[in-house]
C-alpha cells in the first residue's frame, strides 16, 4: 500500500512554475529520498503535501485518503527551517507541538529531547540555541510521538558531522522498525546510505523516480581489465549484445542494455578470442554520477 | 476549541512582551480615566465662582448615568495599546513562521484562525472589563443619588462592539502586512490620521459619508460626553440618534473583517 501518492501537481510563483506535473508513490517501510538541485522543486512539493502551499492543480493522498488535518497529526515533519517561538524554551515548545498534534506525553518530550542530546538544555530558550541545535529541536518535534511517517527536509542542515552520522543512524534504524521516512537532501551520499528509494526532481519535473536499484542501474556495466588493454578492447567491441564501450586507464567498460549482460560469458568470450582477464565486475553507479547525468551538473 | 486554547495560553504564558503590554493596558485604562476624574475634580471642586461655573456649564460628566458615555469615549481613545497585541501575537507567528509549523503539526487554517479571534475576543473582554470596572469605581464615588443610574447601560454593549470592531481590524492589519512595526504603524496612521481626515472631508462634502469607514463607523459608537456635546445640540443629537445604525453598520464590518481573514488565510501560501 502507498503512504503517499502524489498524482500530478503543478505550482507556479507569477512567472516560475516550481512544479510541473509531478506525479509518485511512496511505499510503506521506505525511505524515500527526494533529490533535485536548488530550484528544482523539492521544497514546494513537501510543502504542498503538508498543506503549507496550495497546489494549482493535481492532487495527493495520505493512507489512501484525501489528505486532512487530522492525517497530518500522524505526521513527524520538519519542513525547510527549525519553526519555533524564539521566547519558549525547548521543552515548552515541544509541548505546543504536542498539544497540537497529540503526539507523545511529558515523558514523550524528555525521551526525544535525549535521543536529539538537548535534554540538559531543555529549559533554555529556543533563541538562545546554536544552529544545530535548533535543527535538533527540529528532529525532535517531528520524533514526538514516535510517528510512523516522518517528512525531512533538509535534516542535517546546520549538523556537524557527528550530528550528521547520528541522523543517519536514526534513520536507519527508524527504517527497521518499519516507519516510512520521506526525505529531501543534498547530501547523496548519506541519500545513498539510508535511502531504499528516491525521486530526481529538475526544474519542477520528475526526472527520474522508483527503488534505489532502478533508478541507478538503468544499464548494466561490464568492468574488465586484462594485461593487454588495447587486444581487450579490440575483443569487447565485438562483443554480441552491447551498446557502448568505454575506455579507462586501466578498465574496459562494457555497456549492455539494462538485466542483460552475462560476466561468466563476457569471460568465456575473451579467452576464447585468446585474451585472459585479471579483473571482472558488474560495475555499479554512484547517486551522485546519475544525479549530475540526470540533471545535466 | 478547549484544545486551540490551551494552545494559544501554552504560546502567550511565558511571553514576556505579552505580558508587559497587557500590563500597560490593564494600568492606561484605570490611570486614564482617573486623571480625568481628578483634574474634573480639582477643577470644579473648590468654593471660587470660577469652579463652580464650570461645573453648572459641564455639570459632572463622571456621575451616573453619564459616567457610562464618558468613560466609554476617553477609553475608546486608548485601542492603540491592546490593538499593539493583538497586532504582536499574529505578526510573531509569521515572524517565527510558526503559524505554518501549527498547520504541518495537524490544526487546519480554519482552526489557527480560530484560535487566534479566541485571543482577540478575550483580550476584547478584558479591554472591557476593564471599562466596567472603572466606570462602576468612579461612578460609585461620584454618584450620591441612584434614581436614573443604569439609563446609559448600553453603553456597555456599545463600546463591547467597537473594541471587537477596532481589534478585528487590527488583526485584518497584521495579517495583511504580517510585520509588527508595519502594521501598527499602519494601523495608527490609517486611524488617527488618514480616517479623522477622510470622515472630516466626508463630513462637509459627502453628506457624513465617513460614519461608514472602518473605523470612524465603530467610533461613532462612543459618543462625545455630554458637555462637549452641548457646544453643538444639533451634531450630539444626530450622534444620539444615529447609535443603533452604527452599531448594525460595526456589526457587518466585524464579520466582513473576519471573512475577509478566513478567505485570505484560506488562499494564501503559507
Amino acid at each position: 500500500m502507498s503512504v503517499l501518492k502524489v498524482q500530478d501537481l503543478k505550482k507556479t510563483y507569477g512567472k516560475i512554475q516550481a512544479l510541473k506535473g509531478v506525479s509518485f508513490a511512496i511505499p510503506e517501510g521506505a525511505v524515500f529520498g527526494i533529490l533535485g538541485p536548488n530550484g528544482s522543486g523539492k521544497t514546494t512539493m513537501l510543502s504542498i503535501i503538508l498543506d503549507v502551499l496550495n497546489a494549482d492543480s493535481g492532487s495527493y493522498s495520505w493512507f489512501g485518503q484525501p489528505a486532512s488535518p487530522d492525517l497530518r497529526k500522524r505526521i513527524g515533519s520538519l519542513l525547510e527551517t527549525p519553526n519555533f517561538y524564539h521566547y519558549l524554551s525547548g521543552v515548552n515548545n515541544l509541548k505546543i507541538t504536542h498539544s497540537i498534534s497529540g503526539r507523545g506525553d511529558a515523558a514523550g518530550i524528555d525521551a526525544v529531547l535525549q535521543k536529539v542530546k538537548l535534554y540538559e538544555r531543555r529549559n533554555s530558550r529556543f533563541s538562545s540555541y546554536s544552529l544545530g541545535m535548533k535543527q535538533r529541536l527540529a528532529i525532535a518535534a517531528a520524533l514526538l510521538g514516535d510517528p510512523q511517517i516522518l517528512v525531512l527536509d533538509e535534516p542535517t542542515n546546520g549538523l556537524d558531522p557527528v550530528g550528521i552520522m547520528e541522523i543517519r543512524e536514526l534513520i536507519i534504524e527508524l527504517s527497521k522498525k518499519g516507519h516510512t521516512i520521506i526525505m529531501a537532501s543534498h547530501l547523496l551520499d548519506e541519500v545513498e546510505k539510508v535511502c531504499t528509494h528516491v525521486a530526481i526532481l529538475k526544474l519542477g519535473t520528475l526526472v527520474s523516480s522508483g527503488s534505489v536499484e532502478d533508478v541507478l542501474m538503468d544499464e548494466d556495466v561490464v568492468e574488465a581489465s586484462a594485461a593487454d588493454l588495447q587486444q581487450l578492447k579490440t575483443v569487447l567491441s565485438n562483443i554480441p549484445g552491447k551498446t557502448t564501450i568505454t575506455v579507462t586507464d586501466l578498465t574496459v567498460q562494457v555497456h549492455f542494455p539494462k538485466g542483460t549482460a552475462k560476466p561468466d560469458e563476457v569471460n568465456r568470450y575473451c579467452f576464447d578470442h585468446g585474451v585472459t582477464l585479471q579483473q571482472l565486475s558488474i560495475k555499479k553507479k554512484r547517486l551522485e554520477e546519475k544525479f549530475f547525468e540526470l540533471t545535466n551538473n | 476549541m478547549l484544545n486551540l486554547f490551551r494552545t494559544e495560553w501554552l504560546k502567550i504564558k511565558n511571553y514576556p512582551g505579552f505580558w508587559w503590554i497587557m500590563g500597560i493596558t490593564v494600568l492606561s485604562y484605570p490611570g486614564i480615566n482617573g486623571l480625568f476624574y481628578f483634574i474634573y475634580k480639582d477643577q470644579t471642586g473648590n468654593e471660587k465662582t470660577a469652579a463652580k461655573m464650570l461645573k453648572m456649564l459641564i455639570g459632572n460628566p463622571f456621575e451616573f448615568p453619564e459616567v457610562f458615555r464618558t468613560v466609554a469615549f476617553t477609553s475608546s481613545l486608548f485601542v492603540v495599546i491592546p490593538a499593539i497585541l493583538v497586532i504582536m501575537l499574529i505578526t510573531n507567528e509569521y515572524t517565527y513562521k510558526t503559524n505554518r509549523q501549527n498547520v504541518i503539526d495537524g490544526w487546519s487554517r480554519n482552526q489557527f484562525l480560530i484560535a487566534k479571534f479566541l485571543n482577540v475576543v478575550i483580550i476584547s473582554m478584558i479591554v472591557i472589563a476593564l471599562y466596567i470596572i472603572v466606570t462602576l469605581v468612579i461612578g460609585f464615588i461620584t454618584s450620591a443619588d441612584a434614581a436614573g443610574k443604569w439609563k446609559n447601560i448600553n453603553s456597555i454593549g456599545l463600546y463591547s462592539l467597537q473594541v471587537l470592531a477596532q481589534l478585528s481590524f487590527a488583526f485584518l492589519l497584521g495579517l495583511l502586512i504580517k510585520r509588527a512595526f508595519i502594521a501598527l504603524g499602519a494601523f495608527i496612521f490609517y486611524k488617527v490620521i488618514l480616517e479623522n481626515i477622510a470622515a472630516g472631508l466626508m463630513g462637509k462634502y459627502a453628506n457624513d459619508a465617513g460614519r461608514f469607514l472602518f473605523t470612524e463607523s465603530s467610533d461613532r459608537l462612543t459618543v462625545l460626553p455630554a458637555f462637549i456635546g452641548k457646544l453643538n445640540p444639533d451634531s450630539y443629537n444626530k450622534s444620539l440618534s444615529l447609535l443603533n445604525q452604527q452599531a448594525l453598520i460595526t456589526f457587518g464590518f466585524i464579520i466582513v473583517f473576519w471573512g475577509l481573514i478566513f478567505w485570505i488565510y484560506k488562499k494564501r501560501d503559507l
